[in-house]
């Protein structure tokens, strides 16, 4: 109950000084991370957890912006108050497409599957692009935002949170450990009687409804969704995300998370003439991978007891 | 359940035929041998036994007068009627300790008693693994993960163990050892189906044994019979 109290009391602070001391760049900016927070963890814990390589978690985030977007525009009166209800169907709907990809892609492994996932969300992308309802290429326009910025980062905060909290406790549940059976060896797992088609379409499904989840929360954070801004890179730079905290590590993602929001921006700023960040980044994605290739946390989580126990001492 | 009866199994990787609709059947208490060379089809068809892989064909549960057919069913369904697989290459989760693999074995029983009793029972006829009870699986030789590959399928109290390829990359006394272990197995009543590479060993210890060519059987009898045939001889024993 303690460490609730700590973290809540945290968030605030976090927030009041957020609102108070920086402007509404950096806010955006900390809003952007919280999505790829999100994105990353839904990823994770599909390809880190279960070690099924997903390259498609742009198009499911595709769909949660959309229909979190359409339903509060056309069925909910274009009214901030029910982004959340909206974010929660997005999740759902997102969730199930999940399982729609779920049943003909998860019959295969490895690259190929990276390869089914990757084409899945090329075609969410290209009938997003030629949707006129939904604005087609032009994008969809003027989505209801939060009124404040503390409404806007509550509600990030609140839904990172849940995220984190639902995946750390399935990572170290009955089905987070059938799981790992499949990432260590999937016949094995099998022949000792786990149902794995099931499994990795459960998981697939969990997934997919985070991103569902961190795709809504995109619509109403930016107010203005195309279908460019769901291409193939956003599955990289997710998977980045995912790969550099470690893959299996729930912390590490966010963690990876802030790194890779913050850096380029904080790059940006650099007193040079050219725009040296372009070359610096990548080089110390590479330093990374060379240096630490299991990511930043390995398969470890980061313990809000054990860093405790280090301020003590 | 006296045996196992295979009609017609046909399995395909796309559009190449792996195993061209073969029928078999294997025993309790009796040890069955399937042998032939590289790509004769031997680890797909098991594989497709326990529903690894899809297949055609039927496979047959016969009990006395009473057969069942569980063509239909998938992995742990297979498991749960008591026919369970030790895989090729061993397959075990070198980051688990040898207790935990085992009680991974025992992944559709729920009874904690029943499990440690059975825990009990791989580490009676595995000694090697009783001492080593803490170690870490990788950590093992190949002859003692073997064991505990054969210990594990053993956890789900089966009545017909599939074994692909037991004596892989094993020192030959071991293999005479796990083959002795088979042959322990197979006097308390259990049904095992081996496919084999090392021919000779496994023709010796079995009742009755399938030669796979490309996909058919082209060859079936006792086991000493086929030990002494000819065509076997050229084929598989030099």
């Amino acid at each position: 109950m303690k460490k609730y109290i700590i973290f809540l009391a945290c968030v605030v602070a976090l927030g009041s000084a957020l609102n108070y001391f920086t402007n509404s760049y950096i806010q955006a900016i900390f809003i952007s991370f919280i999505v790829n927070a999100i994105m990353a963890l839904s990823l994770n814990f599909i390809t880190g957890l279960a070690d099924q390589f997903s390259l498609g978690h742009a198009g499911l985030m595709a769909i949660g912006a959309y229909t979190s977007a359409v339903i509060n525009k056309e069925v909910m009166s274009d009214q901030w108050y029910f982004i959340p209800v909206g974010v929660l169907i997005a999740a759902i709907v997102a969730a199930f497409a999940g399982y729609l990809i779920s049943l003909p892609s998860f019959r295969l492994k490895g690259d190929y599957l990276a390869i089914v996932t990757l084409g899945m969300s090329e075609i969410v992308r290209v009938v997003l692009l030629n949707w006129d309802h939904v604005g087609g290429p032009r994008g969809y326009n003027a989505i209801a935002k939060f009124p404040e910025f503390y409404l806007s980062f509550g509600f990030g905060v609140f839904l990172l949170a849940l995220t984190f909290m639902v995946m750390y406790r399935l990572k170290f549940s009955w089905f987070g450990r059938n799981l790992w059976a499949i990432n260590e060896d999937d016949i094995a797992a099998e022949v000792m009687g786990l149902n794995v088609p099931q499994t990795k379409r459960r998981a697939f499904v969990i997934s997919s409804f985070f991103a569902g989840l961190g795709g809504g929360f995109y619509a109403h954070h930016l107010g203005y969704i195309s279908p460019g801004s769901f291409s193939f890179l956003i599955s990289v730079q997710i998977l980045i995300a995912a790969v550099l905290g470690g893959l299996g590590s729930l912390s590490g993602s966010i963690l990876a998370a802030f790194i890779l929001t913050f850096l380029p921006e904080a790059l940006r700023s650099l007193p040079t003439g050219v725009d040296i960040r372009m070359i610096i980044f990548p080089i110390l994605l590479i330093l990374m991978m060379i240096v630490r290739p299991q990511g930043i946390m390995g398969r470890k989580e980061l313990s809000f007891d054990a860093l405790m126990g280090k301020f003590r001492k | 359940m006296k045996s196992v009866e295979v009609k017609n199994l046909v399995v395909n990787y796309g559009l190449i035929k792996a195993v061209k609709g073969i029928s078999f059947s294997f025993k309790a208490g009796e040890i069955t041998s399937l042998i032939g060379s590289n790509g004769a089809g031997k680890t797909t068809t098991l594989k497709a036994l326990s529903a690894l892989l899809p297949h055609m064909g039927d496979v047959l549960i016969e009990a006395g007068s009473t057969s069942e057919n569980i063509s239909r069913l998938d992995a742990p369904g297979r498991l749960r009627k008591k026919i369970a697989l030790c895989p090729e290459g061993r397959g075990i989760f070198p980051n688990l300790t040898v207790t935990e693999n085992l009680m991974l074995g025992a992944y559709l029983n729920q009874d904690k008693t029943k499990i440690s009793q059975l825990i009990e029972q791989q580490f009676e006829m595995f000694s090697r693994l009783a001492e080593r009870r803490n170690q870490l699986a990788g950590t093992l030789s190949g002859g003692e993960q073997q064991m505990l590959a054969i210990g594990r399928a053993l956890m789900s109290e089966p009545k017909m163990l599939m074994l692909d390829e037991p004596s892989l990359g094993l020192a030959p006394i071991i293999i005479e050892q796990i083959f002795q272990k088979f042959v322990d197995l197979k006097n308390k009543g259990l049904g095992l189906l081996i496919v084999e590479q090392n021919a000779s060993l496994a023709l010796e210890v079995s009742e009755k044994a399938y030669v796979l060519e490309t996909g058919n059987i082209t060859l079936e009898g006792k086991g000493i019979d086929l030990l002494n045939d000819k065509r076997v001889i050229e084929c598989y024993l030099n």
